[in-house]
């Protein structure tokens, strides 16, 4: 083992300041994207668990909002290996529970899904179990998420008043959390029942199943060339990523990411430097020894830089333990984070530099180990 | 052994510049020592004797005067060359033991051998080897933390004997050990020049030590006073 990595595991205590400002400045940069990218996820939680092979949005959009002729469904087909084609139908509606004597009354706004529920098709999560599968088929029938349950104001069982009509809560399913209006999905026929499905000229996203869906890439580029511009075939890998860069443009993530990232290498630079200078100073009799041997001074140099990166490794280290434990505390509150792996790489490379910053800052000190001081 | 000039310096010259008021430490002293010999630098404090080890070991240049080392004039190098001169040919042991605190006593002895370019396994051996000249072979593993003050400077003396250095400058070696420490440590020492023909040059103010003095020199004001030979080289 190296004298950088044996003196910093046997003097752990004194290189703990760096590691843990480190791990904050880390977890700081991290969570904050997590988090960002936790809320973007649960709003592309039903484009990532769709069976869909393709989506078709409209030329100029790139999220589920936006509409388009109803027309481009039969274009769709004009390709051989379309098999089915449906639109993903999103609502508003006004949602009202039956409040039993001790509950209080909640009224609020939520987002209808309408999904077929048939096992395999295009417009059905993938992760919805048998029984909610069954459970939709029945008119009237509603499925919530289960970290909505308490903001609705309703159980399993409950009967509640959508757009003044009455519908069953049946089942919930889980991993389709929402900061803002909570998700409700129904069946077609419920839909229609509730007044809330339009048959119009205009449908929003369409959800394309395709024959292989490993040739998924190659229909999309197929698909957008018989369009000629009337709409844009995406992969759901390459709009869930579209997505997630969508988000990130957003000023104000952009604008506080930057300032904690920022702040983040700040306080990193500042607390590592100062704490590798201290500990260098400690040991700065020892370091002058062997400069005496006759070991140069870009040897010494080595040997911190060495220093400043296993503190860096360190600090990476602590960074995913605080990560993990942030995770696991913002799922008790039922918030879901997610780390991309670009984030991640940025940090780990991100938390090596300010070690790696800090331990160049250090080397002034080793100016001090003048041997010529130890002789007295 | 060989009894030839290792050292021989002439006109050494080096003063301090302490407030507005410049103090010479040394004036003008011409100063040898041979191979097999130990040489013992006495003085009271302040005489000069850590400044004249220092620019004989090339660790301060001064100001006017040569050092001509094992043939070589010292402070004619440039200082990657006084470096790398120190490294191949001197061994240094401080009144401070100086060791790594995460480092055990093999792994003391390795880290310099490292940098002489011994390769592991041979380092491992001669570390081990000079720490059981030193009287430490049960010792091997132990960190600085579990050592005695007289063990800590016998790893330093193995440290600085595993070079297999022919120039030995110790300064103050004793001081910070009780005598029976101290004695062993002066006969290691003693046993560096008469063995492996390395020339000691020790600074000390112990009296106790011109025991195993070859030659004793006194200094003071930052001159030689006395120059006397107990062993002729």
């Amino acid at each position: 083992m190296s004298l950088a990595l044996s003196t910093l595991l046997y003097e752990w205590r004194r290189y703990m300041a760096a590691v843990i400002a480190l791990a904050v400045a880390g977890l700081l940069v991290l969570a904050l994207v997590g988090m960002f990218m936790g809320i973007g996820k649960s709003f592309t939680a039903t484009i990532d668990r769709s069976p869909a092979d393709l989506m078709v949005l409209p030329p100029d959009s790139d999220g589920f909002g936006s509409t388009q002729p109803r027309r481009n469904i039969p274009t769709l087909f004009q390709h051989p290996e379309v098999v089915e084609v449906m639109p993903y139908t999103l609502s508003w509606a006004f949602w009202q529970n039956f409040p039993t004597p001790e509950q209080p009354m909640r009224r609020e706004g939520v987002q209808v899904i309408v999904v077929d529920p048939m096992e395999g098709a295009v417009t059905l999560p993938n992760d919805f179990p048998e029984h909610i599968i069954v459970a939709l088929q029945e008119p009237y029938s509603v499925i919530l998420d289960a970290t909505s349950l308490n903001k609705l104001g309703v159980k399993v069982g409950d009967k509640a008043n959508l757009n003044g009509r009455t519908v069953n809560v049946r089942g919930t399913v889980d991993n389709y959390p929402s900061l803002f209006q909570s998700m409700i999905f129904t069946s077609r026929q419920t839909a229609k029942l509730l007044g809330i499905y339009s048959e119009g000229p205009r449908v929003g996203s369409l959800l394309v199943k395709l024959r292989d869906p490993a040739r998924a890439a190659t229909v999309a580029e197929e698909l957008n060339a018989i369009g000629k511009g009337q709409y844009k075939a995406w992969t759901r890998d390459q709009l869930s990523q579209q997505n997630q860069a969508e988000m990130f443009k957003n000023s104000f993530i952009s604008i506080m990411l930057g300032f904690m990232l920022l702040v983040g290498v700040f306080i990193g630079v500042v607390i590592t430097w100062q704490t590798l200078q201290g500990a260098i100073l400690a040991n700065i009799k020892e370091f002058a020894s062997l400069r005496a041997l006759g070991v140069s001074m870009g040897s010494l140099r080595l040997i911190i830089m060495e220093l400043s990166f296993w503190v860096g490794v360190a600090g990476l280290g602590l960074t995913a333990v605080l990560v993990i434990g942030v995770t696991a505390l913002a799922r008790l509150f039922n918030l879901s984070m997610y780390y991309p792996m670009w984030a991640i790489i940025t940090i780990a490379i991100m938390l090596l530099v300010i070690s790696v910053v800090s331990g160049l800052l250090s080397l002034g000190v080793l100016k001090k180990s003048q041997p010529a001081d130890l002789l007295r | 052994m060989t009894q030839e000039l290792a050292i021989d310096a002439k006109g050494i010259t080096k003063s301090y510049k302490i407030g507005k008021t410049r103090q010479d430490v040394l004036k003008d002293v011409d100063f040898n020592a041979y191979h097999g010999q130990v040489t013992m630098v006495m003085g009271p404090s302040g005489s000069g004797k850590s400044t004249l080890v220092a620019t004989l070991s090339g660790l301060l240049k001064p100001d006017a005067g040569e050092v001509i080392a094992l043939g070589e004039n010292l402070w004619t190098k440039k200082k990657a060359r006084i470096d790398r001169f120190r490294l191949d040919h001197c061994g240094f042991i401080f009144q401070g033991f100086n060791l790594f605190p995460a480092l055990n006593a093999t792994q003391q002895v390795e880290q310099v051998l490292k940098y002489c370019r011994v390769p592991k396994s041979e380092a491992r051996k001669r570390a081990k080897a000079a720490l059981t000249e030193v009287g430490l072979e049960k010792r091997l593993n132990q960190m600085p933390s579990a050592l005695s003050g007289g063990e800590k400077q016998r790893v330093a003396i193995a440290r600085a004997l595993s070079k297999n250095p022919q120039l030995l400058f110790a300064d103050e070696p004793t001081s910070a050990l009780d005598s029976v420490s101290g004695q062993v440590v002066i006969k290691l020492l003693h046993r560096a020049a008469h063995e492996h023909g390395a020339a000691v040059i020790c600074v000390t103010h112990d009296p106790r030590l011109e025991a195993y003095a070859d030659r004793i020199i006194h200094m003071e004001d930052g001159k030689i006073l006395s120059d006397h030979f107990v062993n002729k080289p």
